[in-house]
């Protein structure tokens, strides 16, 4: 392996349980690639020169800082960083310990600090209390609350002398990159030939897509009553061509074999503009039952990623048709950081437009392309701004109206 | 605090890790471990054209017994040597290592990295000195063999050429009747020592004291050794006083915001006659 200067190398790391290729110039820092190109923005950034330990990740098991190493350096290693040790419905009993103490006030070094912990107690060798300040000490926290650290540390090492639980959220995620490489989302696997003109980061087009572990970021369950006959929805629904003009935003750009698909979704929400390019497979498509099963992966040029386990139903009530539509959605990347009540939001939002444009489209029946064709002349969402953002601002006002109320009735 | 751009080779024979040296023309660094070298080129301090990786090098990684000597290929990091059995027979190393930066550091710095880098106030190259290592050089003419105390030249300055590299460390076992002190005082730990010491004492089979060293860091532009035999006695108070006049001579250093020259010399006093006896102590048990 060698560069000139300016050249970038592949290097191949597992992240968090999930292999993944990068390919960076040599003086891209392992903090840098998983915070820029991985999306980890959870390993934290202070100094920059090994000084604060913010950084502190494992390398192959042993905590190291994640400044003082450059990605080339570490082709075949595994990394976990705080992303990987716990859920926030399955926590480390590291950061359930630090939420008993109060071992964190701003939060910046918790990342460093739970790393470097883990390292400490994992071999499950006898740690001495008053060893503790000593060995705890490659961290820094500002906050001066290193009694609290210090404290649930020991209580950490007390319950499990013989060594804590491994990371509790290492496996298949969705790590986005930001960059030309390869997402393990979709089978980890880089184009098979140089000539597929695949869109940034949707290389593995032949591969089924594997939705990440984990719980998903929002769940859908959109029931809409539609005035059309059964037989009209199935219609809308089993003709992809119809079904893509009915996603809003959504764009159907090429037919691949077994009944896979190549497209582009825009998604806009306030300020956010996001442009996916993206991957579909249809896993079931059951006439008898009305049922479509689809899984679709996208990727924005900025890097977020979106995984979605959608299934449609179709079922006959009265003269109508309820079409239901479930759906787990992944984000990855940037977009993660919409927090999970927005990312739900908007999600039920798209599939209340899409069952809207689905109803349109029954209607106008066969021949008519007027019903959907509205749905994906915009980008999703957008369509209604007004009307989104202002389910939004107000599930924000009700949350914060919860909120003082709590406070106030204390 | 990014690194100037640099072209990166990871060799995997020491032959093209030299080749790769000779062909920079002194404007490249070896790259081990890296805890000391890249805050060095994060704060562009350094802005070398190329960086030649010995981490996947063929043999350096290994970590053997060789007759009465524990080998340390370049690419060995600090917390394998201080995890693995083999090293027990080497105390001295074992009780400086945790000394060592931070556990975090220790996970991917290397002991060869630290001799090579040569701060003057680390404490892998006292150790060396303290123990008479021997260190393998390997350069376009060939590879010798470099005495630990001959090794280092000054602050940050070894006896390594620009085409050459450290590829091993060879330290002496610890013989029966053989004990060895350790201590340091930093700010916080994991900073560089205001001042350190190794010592080693030996004893004869009769149970006198064959031979006393001390090796002071952190005082000079290097560590600086000193045969105390004739000075060691039971008594802590008269031999703190005896050493005065020897850490007079070995403290060259102006001092600084966190320690004056007065304070260090003091301090060296101090941790010299304490670890003295407690390797004398351990001697005792070692016979």
């Amino acid at each position: 392996m060698s560069s000139a200067a300016r050249e970038s190398l592949d290097v191949r790391l597992t992240v968090n349980g999930n292999p993944v290729t990068l390919t960076v110039p040599a003086r891209v820092t392992l903090a840098d690639t998983l915070r820029d190109r991985l999306g980890l923005t959870g390993t934290h950034l202070g100094c920059e020169h090994g000084v604060c330990g913010m950084c502190t990740v494992l390398v192959d098991g042993d905590a190291a800082r994640s400044c003082l190493l450059f990605a080339v350096q570490l082709d075949g290693a595994e990394i976990v960083t705080v992303e990987g040790l716990g859920r926030p419905d399955a926590q480390h009993p590291l950061q359930e310990a630090f939420s008993r103490h109060h071992a964190l006030q701003c939060g910046f070094c918790t990342p460093g600090f739970l790393m470097s912990s883990y390292d400490l107690l994992a071999d499950g060798t006898d740690i001495e209390p008053a060893s503790l300040p000593a060995e705890l000490s490659g961290v820094l926290c500002r906050c001066t609350g290193y009694r609290n650290i210090i404290a649930a540390v020991a209580d950490v090492a007390d319950a499990h002398p013989d060594g804590i639980p491994g990371p509790r959220n290492c496996g298949a995620h969705a790590l986005a990159d930001r960059g030309r490489a390869v997402s393990p989302g979709i089978g980890g696997v880089p184009p098979a030939d140089g000539g597929d003109a695949a869109p940034a980061g949707d290389t593995g087009a032949h591969e089924d897509i594997r939705l990440p572990a984990g719980r998903p970021a929002a769940t859908v369950d959109v029931a809409s009553q539609v005035a059309a006959p059964l037989a009209e929805v199935w219609r809308v629904l089993d003709d992809v061509d119809l079904l893509a003009r009915c996603l809003p935003g959504a764009e159907l750009t090429e037919r691949l074999p077994g009944d896979r698909y190549r497209g582009r979704a825009r998604v806009a929400v306030g300020p956010i503009r996001l442009s996916f390019a993206g991957f579909a497979q249809v896993t079931e498509r059951d006439p008898g039952a009305h049922r479509l099963h689809v899984l679709a992966h996208g990727t924005d040029a900025g890097g977020a990623q979106t995984h979605a386990d959608i299934r449609l139903t179709a079922e006959a009530v009265g003269e109508g048709t309820t079409l239901r539509a479930q759906a787990d959605v992944y984000l990855a990347g940037r977009i993660a950081q919409f927090g999970r009540a927005l990312a739900g939001d908007v999600s039920r939002r798209l599939f209340e437009q899409f069952a809207e444009a689905v109803a349109a489209a029954a209607i106008a029946g066969p021949g008519s392309d007027t019903g959907a064709s509205h749905a994906s002349s915009r980008p999703a969402v957008a369509v209604r701004p007004m009307r989104l953002m202002g389910a939004v601002a107000a599930a924000r006002l009700r949350a914060l109206v919860r909120h003082v109320r709590s406070a106030v009735g204390r | 605090m990014k690194a100037a751009p640099f072209a990166y080779v990871r060799p995997t024979t020491v032959g093209d890790a030299v080749s790769e040296l000779v062909d920079a023309d002194g404007d490249a660094k070896v790259l081990a471990g890296g805890q000391s070298l890249v805050p060095v080129l994060a704060m562009r301090l350094a802005r070398p054209a190329i960086l030649v990786d010995i981490g996947a090098v063929d043999g350096l990684s290994s970590l053997r017994r060789i007759g009465d000597t524990v080998e340390i290929g370049a690419a060995v990091r600090q917390r394998r040597v201080e995890r693995d059995d083999l090293t027990t027979s080497v105390p001295l190393l074992r009780m400086a290592l945790p000394w060592v930066g931070h556990r975090e550091l220790r996970s991917r710095g290397t002991v060869c990295g630290s001799l090579a880098h040569a701060d003057p106030a680390a404490e892998l190259p006292a150790v060396a000195c303290c123990l008479r290592a021997e260190l393998d050089v390997v350069g376009p003419d060939g590879a010798r063999t470099v005495p630990a105390l001959e090794f280092f030249i000054g602050a940050m300055t070894t006896v390594v050429g620009p085409a050459e590299v450290l590829v091993a460390a060879r330290f002496p076992v610890a013989d029966r009747g053989e004990g060895f002190g350790f201590a340091e005082l930093a700010r916080r730990h994991g900073d560089f020592a205001l001042a350190g010491v190794a010592t080693r004492v030996a004893l004869d089979d009769a149970g006198a004291v064959r031979e006393a060293v001390l090796c002071a860091f952190g005082v000079s532009d290097r560590p600086v050794r000193r045969d105390v035999t004739d000075l060691l006695t039971d008594d802590e108070a008269a031999l703190r006083e005896a050493l005065e006049p020897v850490a007079t001579a070995l403290v060259d250093t102006a001092g600084d915001a966190h320690g004056s020259a007065g304070y260090r010399r003091r301090l060296l006093t101090v941790l010299a006659a304490r670890e003295l006896i407690a390797a004398r102590r351990r001697a005792e048990e070692a016979r």
